[in-house]
């Protein structure tokens, strides 16, 4: 360890880091120590060139780059005195000349670091009466970015991030000089898992992403913390939200889950959360087909379905089928209501592709959390339905209508009750008896426990334009209108100790 | 042969001799004795004490000493070591290090085989300026006789050391002349100078311990060898010891190279050695060093050229290319030659660099075409400020300097263009 001073308060730090690095490790960079940076980014390769993050080290007779300076015992740094901030106005001054100035029609105007530091470091005076450079407004870089030149700073963290975070390098710098450009080589676009990364960490509005630009301006959206579901990974996001709609995923830095990233598929599933095919209705099945229900209703017509074949066939005719997308909190109540009744249980788990860095091949956020409530693989569920020792279901999404599992609703046509928690549309309405709209993990209190097996808390971004439910909440409901002991007294409250 | 129009001393006291460039004619004149010496008689730290006893400063243009720099190689580093010869002379005006190796190619090999013994670099890497065909030709052809002979390879003049030399040439770029610039060039990479730390002594050429020297840096050294410190420190002035190749060129009556001491008046050199400005007229400034160097007026001529005279004049030594100017020359139109050279050739890295050289390229051109303002002296003079060591590498250094030189010594030519709004120097060089 080491011992620095900067702006005359002393850190403890780690020998072997750079000034900046330092800071950050301690979380104090840029909310205790300012020092404003571009090229620099935690998580990639230390570049040295936009000179922004210059300070004033004793004993070193010109300002040194603080992204780059290893730290000494004993060595006393200022970052805010008269000769480090003329030299943060020379660099705003420089990274301006040719700059097109066009905020009023960028969409990363806003939360663009040019206009906050141009703002709080620079100079409000434009001495340049230069042409500035014309280049291409409109790169389409490829399927999710589209990149605008003029406005680019040449900080080259996107460069860095394709070569060492996908790895894939597809970005460059071509020419050199004031004709620096970054830009793809001939037929080789950018197009990989983790693309639209460069939008993030590009510092101003040259790389914006396709499915974010020109869609609301920033300063309407509110970042609140959440959690993708897109994988068993559950990188931290904030989801940007404006008027009670989700409008992007941002990656939220977590060194233990994410970093600083998203993939490109996770970052578009916030997609689901107002979809156009959310379930928004409870419903329960009348003589021709299902019709709205009160939740009373619907609760007191499963708790009579499902009475019904406890009564002929016992509790193994009943299975409970977890959702590996569902809180915690609520597949500890369908794990008390299964066992109270002698059920089983089971999760169906979706999986695909995976790669060595944040993808992972099971597609939901919390199978580990599903797993370790003891709901296991669907296999012998899926064969009492097909058999007909399965009589009736509490099912909870409809991943097992997927061909590994059931391949489809047709085998739950006979069943004397079918009773379903989701949260979007699916076939698996067609044999409901009673179904209840669930909320999505954006809209809700609840722990996601993730692949390596940390547990992560979500909280309510979004309120839903319809009535809609934690599916722990009816569970024990119906418990409690089965007569269940333990249920009554439950209710909402129920499950909460997983938290913990 | 040309006849020798140049002044000689023990550099280029062969060079007119065409059987010097061959391993007969340069043992013939005492070559390789000194490196002979070096690899059997002697231990790598002696050799380095030598070099800087000898005070030999590089000939590159940052004259840093020589023999402290090769002692920054670790001894012991447990991997291989290297040695780069900077044969990259992409300074405009400088011309000495294409005739060092041209006429005096053993010479350099001989120097370049005891510094790589004194370092302890296994190989050395030759970056050759990709417009010197010639001169890389001739050097080829000097290697593949040292191999022949048993100078290089693995038992370097017998003396059990191992040393292989590779000659790379380059493929155009001022930048690839900055050492860290080379390296990245030199391992196929774009040719943009590193940060530091890590110093080139720690992570070098393919991530090797390495030190880079220029050309005419390395020539020196068989002859300190040879002759000893004493001897050296004996030419020169006490703290630039040696002589160093004056190349010079512009509006003079004998532009050509000249080796003379350290410390030689630069109105010598120019009167003198080079006879003066051509046609009668006279001298308007004078760069003294290379382009990026800052220039002096005709009233400063009597400077003695070393670092700490010029230094008092706001100037440096640079790689001692001097360039005069005469009566008739426009100040701005040198700025505009200058800035448009530097703009041209900046990497691109740093913002001061990338962003400084254009807009002051865009400021001189505004001004020499009748349309530059007031405050623009004022711009030009903050934004060179702004330059100045604040960046990756010295490339932004040498572009303000220059400017700042302009505006220190020729003020009255841009505020002429200012007032008249037009460049009212007609019979200037054009651009």
């Amino acid at each position: 360890m080491a011992t620095i001073t900067v702006d005359g308060v002393a850190y403890e730090v780690h020998e072997g880091r750079t000034i900046l690095q330092a800071l950050d490790d301690l979380g104090v960079l840029m909310s205790q120590v300012e020092i404003p940076h571009y090229c620099w980014h935690p998580k990639l390769t230390i570049d040295g060139s936009c000179r922004l993050c210059q300070v004033e080290i004793e004993g070193f007779p010109k300002l040194q780059i603080a992204c780059n300076t290893p730290v000494k015992d004993g060595m006393v740094i200022h970052t805010q005195n008269e000769r480090v901030q003329r030299a943060r106005e020379g660099v705003m001054e420089l990274l301006l000349v040719n700059h097109p100035l066009d905020c009023p029609i960028c969409d990363q105007a806003g939360e663009c670091k040019l206009q906050d530091y141009a703002y709080e470091y620079g100079v409000a005076h434009a001495r340049t009466r230069e042409p500035r450079r014309a280049l291409r407004k409109k790169v389409d870089l490829g399927p999710t970015i589209v990149f605008d030149q003029e406005r680019c700073i040449l900080c080259r963290r996107c460069v860095r991030f394709c070569r060492e975070v996908p790895k894939t390098g597809e970005l460059a710098v071509f020419a050199r000089g004031d004709r620096s450009v970054i830009d793809t080589f001939p037929e080789q676009p950018l197009d990989n898992d983790y693309s639209m990364n460069v939008a993030d960490i590009c510092p101003v509005g040259a790389l914006t992403t396709k499915d974010f630009r020109f869609k609301i301006r920033v300063w309407f959206l509110e970042d609140a913390p959440g959690i993708c579901t897109g994988c068993a990974n559950g990188c931290n996001v904030y989801l940007g939200v404006a008027s009670n709609k989700v409008y992007r995923y941002l990656p939220r830095r977590n060194d233990a889950v994410n970093d600083t990233w998203l993939c490109d598929e996770g970052r578009l599933s916030y997609k689901a959360i107002g979809a156009p095919d959310r379930l928004s209705e409870t419903q329960v099945r009348g003589a021709h087909g299902l019709v709205p229900a009160r939740r009373a209703e619907a609760v007191a017509r499963a708790a009579a379905l499902l009475r019904k074949t406890l009564d002929a066939h016992g509790g193994a005719a009943v299975a409970g089928i977890a959702s590996a997308h569902a809180c915690n909190e609520d597949l500890e109540v369908l794990r008390a209501l299964l066992a109270s009744i002698g059920a089983a249980g089971c999760v169906p788990v979706p999986t695909g592709r995976s790669d060595a860095l944040l993808i992972k091949a099971e597609k939901a956020a919390n199978a580990a959390g599903a797993r370790a409530l003891g709901f296991g693989d669907p296999a012998p569920v899926v064969a009492g339905i097909r058999s007909g020792t399965v009589r009736a279901a509490l099912v909870l999404g409809h991943d097992l209508l997927l061909p590994a599992f059931l391949g489809g609703a047709e085998p739950l046509a006979g069943l004397d009750a079918v009773i379903l928690l989701d949260t979007h549309h699916s076939e698996l309405q067609r044999a409901a008896h009673v179904v209840f709209p669930a909320r999505h993990p954006a809209e809700r209190e609840g722990t996601l426990t993730n692949h390596a097996g940390l547990v992560q808390r979500v909280s309510p971004a979004v309120e839903l334009p319809f009535e809609a439910y934690c599916e722990g909440e009816i569970l024990a409901e119906i418990g409690a209108a089965l007569g269940l002991p333990g249920f009554a007294a439950r209710g909402a409250g129920a499950g909460r100790a997983v938290a913990s | 042969m040309q006849t020798a129009p140049w002044i000689t001393n023990y550099l280029t006291e062969h060079f007119a001799d065409e059987a010097y460039r061959t391993l007969a004619g340069y043992t013939a004149r005492g070559g390789y004795e000194a490196a002979r010496k070096a690899l059997r008689e002697m231990r790598p730290p002696d050799v380095i004490e030598l070099v800087k006893n000898a005070g030999l400063q590089g000939r590159g243009g940052a004259g840093f000493g020589t023999g402290l720099k090769w002692s920054f190689m670790p001894a012991d580093a447990g991997k291989p070591k290297y040695l780069v010869c900077n044969a990259d002379e992409s300074e405009p005006g400088s011309f000495k290090d294409r005739l060092l190796m041209e006429r005096g190619p053993h010479q350099l090999l001989e120097g370049l085989l005891i510094g790589a013994f004194a370092t302890g670099a296994e190989k050395t890497f030759v970056y050759i300026r990709g417009e010197y065909a010639h001169a890389a030709g001739v050097l080829q052809q000097a290697i593949d006789e040292a191999y022949a002979a048993g100078h290089l390879g693995a038992d370097a003049l017998g003396s059990g050391f191992r040393h292989d030399i590779v000659l790379q040439r380059g493929a155009g770029a001022y930048i690839c002349g900055e050492e860290t610039g080379l390296l990245e060039s030199l391992e196929g990479k774009k040719g943009q100078p590193r940060k530091k730390p890590p110093f080139p002594a720690q992570y070098g050429a393919f991530g090797m311990p390495t030190t880079v020297n220029n050309v005419e840096t390395f020539s020196h050294v068989p002859h300190i060898v040879r002759r000893g410190a004493e001897w050296f420190r004996g030419i020169g002035t006490e703290k630039s010891p040696g002589t160093t190749l004056f190349g010079v060129s512009g509006h003079v009556v004998r532009p050509g190279l000249y080796e003379l001491p350290l410390g030689t008046p630069l109105s010598e050199i120019v009167f003198e050695h080079a006879r003066g400005v051509r046609g009668g007229k006279r001298v308007k400034g004078v760069i003294p060093g290379g382009m990026s160097m800052p220039i002096l007026p005709a009233d400063q001529l009597d400077v003695r050229m070393a670092n700490e005279f010029l230094r008092e004049r706001k100037t440096m030594l640079g790689t001692g290319g001097i360039m005069v100017m005469d009566e008739d020359s426009c100040m701005v139109r040198a700025g505009c030659i200058i800035t448009y050279f530097f703009r041209d050739e900046s990497c691109g890295q740093c913002t001061q660099c990338r962003e400084g050289t254009g807009w002051l390229h865009k400021i001189f051109q505004r001004i020499e075409r009748g349309e530059g303002r007031e405050d623009d002296l004022a711009v030009l003079e903050d934004v060179a400020a702004k330059m100045e060591g604040q960046t990756i590498c010295a490339f932004s250094d040498a572009a303000a300097w220059p400017v700042q030189g302009l505006l220190r010594h020729f003020r009255s030519d841009f505020e002429l263009h200012l007032r008249e709004r037009k460049c009212p120097f007609e019979r200037s060089f054009e651009l």
